[in-house]
């Protein structure tokens, strides 16, 4: 009796299940999004961030979507090959809807061709090399974060606007150093200053910036524009100041240098330096102190350019969603639709690259009461990226 | 002296069973997975080849094996060859490599000869990671697949690739066997356990490892340009002292001087770093403790565990062999 | 540029700073080298563990806490991993020795990113070290003078007690033949246990002072460790003179290489090693014959 009461109430639990199941079928859509990111390796902390953010922003924005979104993590280890078999498990094996993430340029080139291939839609999160929206763009990759050119560009206008005439750069010796460094040298010289001379340390293999300081501090130039990330970036500003540059040629460069992320380790070293990029946690609208205040509480950290490329990769996905799309061909033709007001301000997609067209804010590192802070010093209107040999395809 | 015993044939007929059971049941994952095990197997076949059997611990046989596949995508790409002449171009240019490395190396032995093979491997990392001809750290796209469909073989099929993948495991195996069997490979092994004894009987002692070494180098130049053509994309990582580290991690996983063993760590570690990378992003440390319990248990290896076991239960005395010593 | 006395001045201090701190590094690995026989590839995880401390601990006990007490906490670990790991494996070959440091570098790695997260830590320089002095015509940091200086410290430190010293004069006897040391009644094994802690030791004082220089990461002893290979090799294994004439040739090759034949620098390095390698297999000051 005991063991049929049993069974029975069992039976009612999964047909009552299966229902529920049916109805939500019925309701909503169920989207698969292979999640690609670095969650070791030297890029961990920015997998990390832009995970965070990415779930934080399908809680925001994607209750009343009208789907649920069902998350596959893989991580890419920032190496190429792993990167590529990762990408075909996603969609081979696992066959998601749309791909988020790639924070390594060089990883996504690696995946460029696959991606293309099978036509699956990828909102880049992070990487920001030319050629994704450039030569070797898609209609099927979407970038919601950035590309080099775009955030160094506009610093070239604005520093010859406030005096600095003559300029010495250091980048790291690999791609995105040189895209960076190019793209301000030629707003920089096409607005009539001029660069003095440029070092390209080894990338990755150069701890010691002493050798290249003194270059630049011979070279009498009015000041230093420079482009590191990471740990690069850490030892670059501390030893930048312990040379006792900082006083007489102030240090300029890609936000990245001094980003949120990493500008507490390099401490009262970084006060004063006045770099560019599409996203400082400090901006002044409330788009922003609403994501700032909901990462915090989500993560007890504040957000960095990497966690908004998260968010606002979630954002991007859920108003596709919302416009209609479904699938791998949906989402891709109502990905590079998308615009939204977000923390960052105004977006769009450049339908000739699809790229994200963005203003770029340029911004002083101060000292605040919770230490380091970002003071903005101009926001400078969004232009979008020269189309670089983009021939975009239409999809269908 | 390499013999086939038994146990080894054993192993073989049950190892290549296996995968060619998987390659037609696999799904898709299952089959970038062969061809990911295929392409390692064959370089920890080069290196046992040196190391197990010639005693040449060589950390350069990742650089060999991204010179093969750096050639391969040049050759294919800029020179405008198709896949088989731009094959044979690359693993001549890793053999050639090889050969020069051994012959300098030749000299060094133990540490020293390590720490050679490190520089020259490091050098070659180098040289291609600030090359922006070779696109540098973003590495170079474009490698072609092999046309075979004169033999109605589409290689852009996972299960067709796979099993070239496995066809090119068994041809450097049965090349490496040969190897050993030859007379250079019983100078190798007797290289390995008196050096003096046969420079005195005459032999040219730096051209017998240089040989040794080029022959090593070829397979890990086939190794590479496998690589290339299995993700089609190369990048200056395959270079790294890490890689050929790892290769050795899994000669020893698999069981050093028995040419069967690293091919069964091969399947091993591939299999084990998906599953623990599945479940952990910490799985290196994972690896890195079971590597130093393997190596603390100081069983030769999977395979050289299960041939002592073997041996002690039925004295047999043609198993017993030279077996070249950590 | 090059005509400038200043550039020259700068950059033999930038290249002596360098030397320097891998001397630090180096001297240890290659005297326990030397004596022991053991090639310990985690030798840069126990740089990155004593840059860790000091990080850790500048945040309590200021910068002079971390740089006494990262030493002395690497020369913890040192043991503990003499005892489990080095000892076991000491008449193990190269092969096997390289390994299992090999596997401990992937646990260091990932220890390191466990307790402390993958994120960069940086260190302030000391207050009192901070700054630059006008030296020779020109202004360089205080702090990589001290750098400078306390690699000189260390080295007639450690020259006066080999040359000087009984136990000196033990660890030399020891490096030249360690059975006949042991016939002589030297207490071998206390001597490789000494010597290989203060090699710990010292490499944890090259983590503490280049943190406030460079930026703490979990990959920092994956970087640095190729470097101190090459010193060692150049230099010969197991000999002090060996890691001084290595530091100092890769320390200038290096800082001269990367401003005056930028896009030869990474490849000019190893390339020497090579040419060395070929000419003298054995290094250039090997600590034997």
């Amino acid at each position: 009796m005991k063991t049929n009461m049993r069974a029975a109430l069992a039976g009612l639990a999964t047909g009552t299940a299966m229902l529920a199941g049916m109805m939500s079928q019925a309701h909503a859509e169920d989207i698969k999004v292979g999640m690609l990111l670095p969650y070791s390796g030297v890029y961990a902390a920015l997998g990390q961030d832009i995970d965070d953010a990415f779930a934080l922003g399908l809680e925001t924005f994607g209750a009343d979507a009208g789907a649920t979104f069902d998350i596959i993590r893989e991580d890419d280890e920032v190496k190429p090959p792993v990167g590529l078999a990762k990408t075909k498990k996603l969609i081979l094996q696992d066959e998601v809807d749309v791909m988020v993430g790639i924070v390594s340029s060089g990883v996504l080139g690696a995946i460029r061709d696959t991606v293309d291939g099978a036509g699956v839609p990828l909102i880049v999160a992070n990487a920001g090399n030319d050629e994704a929206t450039g030569e070797a763009c898609s209609p099927y990759i979407t970038r919601v974060s950035f590309s080099n050119h775009q955030v160094n560009t506009p610093m070239g206008q604005w520093m010859v606007g406030q005096g600095v005439k003559k300029v010495f750069t250091i980048a790291p010796d690999y791609a995105a150093g040189r895209q960076m460094i190019d793209a301000f040298t030629a707003a920089f010289t096409a607005a009539g200053g001029e660069v003095v001379g440029q070092e390209w340390p080894a990338f990755q293999k150069t701890q010691d910036f002493g050798p290249f300081l003194a270059n630049a501090k011979a070279s009498g130039a009015d000041a230093v524009y420079v482009f590191f990330a990471g740990g690069e970036a850490i030892s670059f500003v501390k030893q930048y100041d312990s040379f006792g540059l900082k006083a007489d040629m102030p240090l300029y460069g890609s936000g990245f240098l001094t980003s949120s992320l990493y500008v507490n380790a390099e401490g009262p070293a970084a006060e004063g330096v006045i770099t560019a990029l599409h996203y400082v946690p400090t901006l002044d609208n409330p788009e922003n102190a609403a994501f700032v205040a909901a990462f915090k509480e989500k993560t007890g950290r504040i957000p960095s350019e990497y966690a908004v490329h998260g968010y606002d990769a979630a954002r991007a996905l859920v108003e596709a969603v919302k416009s209609g799309a479904t699938d791998r061909d949906t989402l891709a033709a109502a990905l590079p639709k998308v615009a939204f007001t977000g923390p960052r301000g105004d977006l769009r997609i450049d339908p000739a690259t699809n790229n994200i067209v963005q203003p770029i804010h340029v911004y002083e590192t101060v000292a605040g009461p919770d230490g380091l802070t970002q003071k903005v010093l101009a926001t400078l209107p969004a232009v979008a990226d020269p189309v670089n040999g983009c021939q975009m395809p239409s999809v269908n | 002296m390499f013999t086939h015993t038994p146990l080894r044939l054993a192993t073989l007929a049950l190892l290549a069973a296996a995968a060619l059971t998987y390659a037609a049941v696999a799904g898709f994952f299952g089959l970038e997975i062969l061809a990911e095990i295929a392409i390692l197997a064959i370089l920890v076949i080069a290196l046992d080849l040196v190391a197990g059997f010639g005693g040449m611990v060589s950390l350069c046989h990742g650089a060999l094996l991204g010179v093969g596949a750096y050639a391969f995508t040049v050759a294919a790409n800029d020179a405008g060859l198709t896949a088989l002449p731009a094959m044979i171009l690359a693993i001549a240019l890793s053999t050639a490599l090889a050969f020069v490395i051994g012959a300098v190396c030749a000299r060094s032995t133990g540490i020293y000869f390590i720490m050679a093979t490190l520089a020259f491997g490091q050098m070659a990392y180098s040289f291609v990671f600030q090359s922006p001809l070779y696109g540098g750290d973003d590495g170079l796209s474009g490698a072609p697949r092999p046309d075979l469909s004169a033999l109605g073989i589409d290689l852009t099929d996972s299960r067709a690739f796979a099993l070239y993948a496995l066809l090119l495991v068994a041809l450097a195996y049965a090349v490496a066997a040969a190897t050993l069997r030859s007379g250079l490979g019983r100078s190798l092994v007797g290289l390995h356990h008196n050096e003096k004894r046969l420079r005195a009987l005459g032999l040219t002692v730096w051209r017998a490892k240089a040989t040794a070494f080029a022959i090593s180098g070829a397979l890990a130049g086939l190794a590479g340009c496998l690589a290339a053509q299995h993700t089609q994309y190369v990048s200056p990582g395959l270079l790294s002292w890490t890689v050929s580290g790892e290769a050795l991690v899994v000669v020893i996983l698999g069981g050093l001087g028995t040419l069967v063993g690293p091919i069964l760590g091969a399947v091993l570690f591939v299999i084990l770093k998906h599953e623990i990378s599945a479940l952990t992003p910490y799985w290196h440390a994972i690896v890195g403790l079971i590597l130093i319990a393997v190596v603390m248990s100081r069983a030769n290896g999977v395979f050289g565990f299960l041939e002592t076991r073997l041996a002690a239960r039925k004295p047999q005395p043609q198993v017993k062999e030279a077996k070249a010593d950590a | 540029m090059t005509t400038d006395l200043g550039f020259w001045v700068l950059q033999t201090l930038n290249a002596l700073q360098l030397s320097m701190l891998l001397f630090l590094l180096s001297v240890g690995l290659t005297v326990i080298f030397g004596l022991m026989h053991f090639v310990n590839l985690a030798h840069g995880s126990l740089y990155a563990f004593g840059a860790y401390v000091a990080a850790t601990l500048s945040g309590t006990l200021g910068y002079w806490g971390g740089f006494l007490l990262a030493p002395l906490a690497v020369a913890v670990l040192g043991a503990g991993l003499y005892f489990s790991l080095i000892q076991s494996q000491r008449r193990a070959g190269p092969m096997a020795q390289v390994l299992v440091t090999f596997g401990l570098i992937f646990v260091a790695v990932d220890a390191t990113r466990l307790v402390w997260g993958d994120l960069p830590i940086g260190i302030a320089i000391p207050s009192f070290l901070d700054g630059q002095i006008a030296l020779l015509g020109v202004e360089y940091p205080i702090y990589r003078l001290f750098i400078i200086a306390l690699g000189l410290a260390i080295l007639a430190l450690l020259t006066l007690v080999l040359t000087r010293t009984q136990v000196g004069a033990m660890i030399r006897a020891g490096v030249d033949n360690d059975r006949m040391a042991a016939c002589l009644g030297i207490n071998v094994e206390r001597m490789f246990f000494l010597v290989f802690v203060v090699g710990c030791a010292l490499a944890g004082l090259a983590g503490a002072v280049a943190a406030p220089v460079l930026s703490v990461t979990p990959d920092m002893g994956l970087q640095i460790l190729i470097p101190t290979l090459i010193v060692i090799v150049i230099g010969g294994l197991g000999s002090l003179r060996g890691a001084v004439a290595g530091s100092l040739i890769f320390g200038f090759v290096q800082t001269f290489g990367a401003v005056l034949l930028p896009t030869l620098s990474s490849v000019l390095i190893y390339a020497l090693l090579a040419a060395v390698l070929v000419t003298r297999p054995e290094g250039l000051l090997p600590a034997k014959g």
